[in-house]
């Protein structure tokens, strides 16, 4: 949740969370009323138990509070800073009935600090099992559920594509928002236990995957959502990209993109978090005007009031209730987009077939850039035909909470089972999911 | 994660870690018991016992009344309770039933007589019904009789007396619990080891009145139009108890092991109390408030002290503070300090300047141009209440003044 919106901080792309002091921190957690039921809890998708950590800051035991937090969620770090908390643990905060919601995101990034500064001693690795699981995809769900396993005394190793682990916080999510350095604290816990990473292994053929079915004991494939969408019209326009790319560069090459972006016209097409990070960002760079084109408008915007806040405050134009029709190409460019609002033939039926155009609303925008943020899908699933094919080629999700896919010795956890949720749930359904590897690693022992 | 050994031996007896209830309400029967021992409680001094045949007792309602300081609420709590007022035999039934299920746990027997007799028949049912130690309490501030409770406490012949019946028929270590009631606290505990006391337990409730209901011009709680002078416990009562332990440890003539109680709620307030000379560790009002729970911070927190500091045993730093407690009168005069303002930090209220204009010795400069406090050193006193009411926590500091080349206000 962001309380404050720190624009200078956002425009030197750093955090624009800032730290609690000790003072804050132990005011803030004195304001908790230790609710018998802690519903912040329960609101948790990861089980990181804000109700206990929030409780052993004000009895003072913050080291423990940082340690309830390491052995709860492998990202505590990342998910104090990304975690859309107004819907989570702070939903239901009974402190809220009588003024604000306590600030758990921030007291979450306190007790981390404070455990970094305070040599928190490192998790100890128990055991080996002897038993071998092979993850595929380095991003939250992957990473996640690596941790728990070795928690539980099994050897994991992590094949993961890029040159760098963490899987979208670490490639995609503004540096302002997160950190980079915050995911990589969050890694180095699984270093800890004796996790190896290889980086740079794009596991790409059925024969690679077959080599890890036969090595290993179990396979979790949790390769998140790599194909982005696009609309028919931009085709082969070169200067039109989608949002991973666009947050990638802009995360790795800043000082290029500052240069090619800064006072230029911006569109981004999207009206969900994503595009609100496309648009803030273009906005920290230096863009003359960004538009924030979508179908929905207010409060029907898929992203988050908080986000939206934010990209007000950047002054990102909202282009809502719009369509784009056509555009008119320079030198194998977009150079205008041209469009229409529309108005919805059926209340809360957001599908584009049920828009009508609304006559006279013609519009013009010139444009130096383009940025499609309107969905993902995975990539890969042909790789791993024992697992059902859902709706938008995501992998089926069973068992009683529904929160990973399995057959055989092949799971699959993440975004390419939930088509696209948050970090939180991916840690979540991946310690579900380890928890129930780690069963069936025993079964097959007897 | 690494645990460190909080482990002590009291009077022989070995407790798992120094955390116990104090007898109240917080211990009245086995099913509570139970769950504090489930939290971690390393210890537990059951409800004050009774012969309930030879004095009934029932409980005033209501019973309570809770001091708030403005927003903040129950920095302290008022009781009007007695001992407990259920039968010895459910109590006795109690006691075994919990030392069955948790044998290496300690429970401790609060009693109470009337007469020598009483004092005889309570220490010896709770030996055989298994308690591993005993607590007499000297020091309840409201019976419901007047030969009872703090009025033992206050006579150091009755104390004596009373303990010697008791260590005459027990075997298991006794402990004398104090009043805080009292002048001078060293006197009555030297009177219940003339009595053959093991150990001390320090501080019951201290005497006062919380609040006064002002319409109706009733002080509270409340019981049908009157009320009493009794028990106040939790935060606000912690600097008393502080003082009275660390007077008890400094007695070289007591030289007696310590159960230190009052306003206990965090792993920094029971290591201050054993830094002042604690063995153990007794708490009541914060587990009214908060819970049994809250044990397991202070187990964590201590812990997590211990080993950052080196500390393998508790008895390694028991009392380390209160040795540097002197006579004010030999103070070092000769060691001043002067108040330094970082201006940085300064929000310009000026609450330092107020409180140095009216209650100190005018040596704030406050300028309200720039809304800016400083310190004028050559008359300030060095007394500090600039730093603590300042309302940013570390705005205010102090420089020590090396007075035999530097002139300070306080002796020039
Ligand atoms: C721009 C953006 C902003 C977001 N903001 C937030 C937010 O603020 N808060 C929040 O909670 N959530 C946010 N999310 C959602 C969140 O990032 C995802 O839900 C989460 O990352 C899903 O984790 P995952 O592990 O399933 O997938 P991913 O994070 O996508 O990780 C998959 C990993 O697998 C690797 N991989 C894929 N295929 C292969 C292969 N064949 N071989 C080897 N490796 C492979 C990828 O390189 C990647 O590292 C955001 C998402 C985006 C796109
Ligand atoms: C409601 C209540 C009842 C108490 N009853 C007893 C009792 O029966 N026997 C006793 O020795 N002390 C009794 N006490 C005193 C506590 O054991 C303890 O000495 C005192 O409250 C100070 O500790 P605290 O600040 O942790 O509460 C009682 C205290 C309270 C608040
Ligand atoms: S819901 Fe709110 S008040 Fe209750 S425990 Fe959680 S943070 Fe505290």
């Amino acid at each position: 949740m962001i309380r404050i919106i720190d624009k200078e901080s956002i425009c030197d792309f750093k955090s624009m969370h800032p730290s609690m002091s000790l003072r804050d921190a132990v005011c803030e957690a004195e304001r908790c009323l230790l609710c018998e039921d802690a519903p912040c809890s329960k609101g948790c998708p990861a089980g990181t138990d804000p109700g206990k950590f929030i409780r052993q800051i004000k009895f003072k035991n913050i080291k423990g509070a940082a340690r309830t937090i390491r052995n709860n969620n492998i990202l505590g770090s990342t998910c104090a800073h990304i975690c859309p908390t107004d819907k989570l643990c702070e939903m239901n905060c009974s402190a809220m009935k009588l003024e604000a919601p306590i600030n758990i995101s921030a007291l979450q990034k306190f007790a981390i600090e404070y455990g970094r500064q305070n040599n928190l001693e490192k998790l100890e690795s128990s055991s080996g099992s002897g038993k071998k699981v092979a993850v595929i995809g380095a991003g939250p769900a992957g990473l996640s559920t690596a941790y728990e396993l070795a928690k539980k005394g099994h050897s994991i190793e992590i094949f993961e594509k890029e040159k760098m682990a963490g899987g979208v916080p670490a490639w995609n999510i503004p540096e302002f928002r997160l950190p980079a350095d915050e995911i990589a604290q969050d890694i180095g816990k699984l270093r800890d236990l004796g996790v190896i990473i290889h980086t740079n292994q794009h596991i790409n053929t059925l024969e690679e995957v077959d080599k890890l079915k036969s090595e290993f004991d179990a396979l979790v494939v949790a390769t998140g959502l790599n194909k982005a969408f696009g609309l028919n019209v931009f085709q082969d326009a070169e200067n039109v990209t989608d949002y991973m790319t666009w947050l990638k560069k802009i995360k790795f090459s800043n000082s290029e993109m500052k240069t090619s972006v800064a006072n230029k016209r911006i569109a981004v097409v999207g009206g969900g978090s994503v595009a609100v990070d496309c648009c803030v960002s273009a906005k920290a760079l230096g863009a003359a005007k960004v538009y924030m084109i979508s179908l929905e408008e207010g409060d029907d915007l898929p992203a988050d009031k908080e986000e939206i806040r934010l990209a007000q405050r950047m002054n990102v134009i909202f282009k809502s209730s719009s369509m784009i029709k056509s555009i008119d190409m320079k030198d194998g460019k977009v150079s205008l987009l041209r469009g229409m609002e529309i108005a919805w033939k059926e209340p809360e039926n957001f599908n584009p077939s049920n828009a009508t155009e609304v006559e006279g609303t013609d519009f013009s925008i010139p444009v130096d850039y383009v940025v499609q943020a309107i969905g993902t899908k995975p990539d890969y699933y042909n790789l791993f035909s024992e697992l059902k094919l859902g709706p938008k080629s995501c992998f089926v999700a069973e068992g009683d909470e529904k929160m990973w896919a399995s057959s055989g010795c092949t799971f699959a956890v993440g975004d390419v089972v939930n088509g696209g949720a948050t970090v939180v749930r991916a840690v979540g359904e991946g310690k579900k999911l380890a928890e129930h590897i780690d069963k069936f690693l025993a079964r097959g022992e007897i | 994660m690494k645990k460190a050994d909080l482990s002590v031996n009291f009077c022989g007896v070995n407790f798992e870690n120094p955390f116990c209830l104090s007898s109240s309400p917080v211990g009245n029967h086995a099913e509570m018991c139970s769950r504090a021992f489930d939290a971690g409680w390393g210890g537990i001094v059951y409800k004050t016992l009774n012969v309930d045949t030879s004095f009934k007792i029932v409980m005033p309602s209501p019973r309570l009344n809770a001091y708030h300081y403005n927003d903040k609420r129950f920095v302290g709590l008022q009781n009007a309770e007695q001992i407990t007022d259920r039968t010895l035999d459910d109590n006795i039934m109690d006691i075994k039933e919990l030392k069955r299920k948790y044998p290496s746990r300690v429970l401790i027997s609060s009693i109470m007589g009337f007469s020598d007799s009483d004092w005889e028949i309570l220490a010896k049912r709770s030996e055989d019904a298994g308690a591993d130690m005993l607590e007499l309490n000297f020091s309840c501030p409201q019976m419901a009789r007047k030969d009872a409770g703090h009025r033992i406490g206050q006579d150091y012949n009755l104390v004596e007396h009373f303990t010697g019946v008791v260590k005459k028929h027990c075997s298991i270590p006794v402990m004398a619990k104090m009043t805080p009631n009292i002048t001078d606290m060293i006197p009555v505990a030297l009177a219940a080891k003339r009595g053959g006391a093991d150990a001390i337990a320090a501080i019951n409730t201290i005497r006062a009145i919380t609040d006064i209901d002002i319409d109706q011009k009733v002080p509270m709680p409340t019981i049908n139009h009157q009320s009493g002078i009794t028990g106040f416990s939790g935060p606000a009562a912690k600097p008393i108890g502080l003082r009275f332990v660390s007077e008890l440890y400094n007695s070289k003539d007591l030289a007696l092991p310590i159960s230190a109680i009052g306003g206990i709620e965090t792993w920094v307030d029971a290591l201050q109390y054993i830094l002042l000379g604690g063995d153990t560790i007794q708490v009541t009002t914060a587990i009214m408030r908060y819970g049994y729970r809250i044990v397991e911070d202070m187990i964590e927190g201590l812990s997590d002290y211990m080993i950052d500091h080196g500390i393998n045993s508790l008895s390694e730093i028991k009392g380390s503070a209160a040795t540097k407690l002197i006579d004010p009168s030999n103070f070092d005069t000769r060691h001043q300090v002067v108040s330094v303002i970082d201006s940085e930090k300064c929000i310009g209220c000026g609450q330092c300047y107020i409180s140095c204009q009216d209650g100190a010795n005018q040596a704030i400069v406050f300028d309200t141009r720039l809304r800016k406090a400083s310190v004028d050193e050559t008359r300030c006193v060095g007394c500090t209440l600039c730093k603590h009411v300042c309302p940013v926590w570390d705005c205010i500091s102090t420089r020590t003044v090396d007075t035999r080349n530097q002139s300070h206000a306080a002796i020039f």
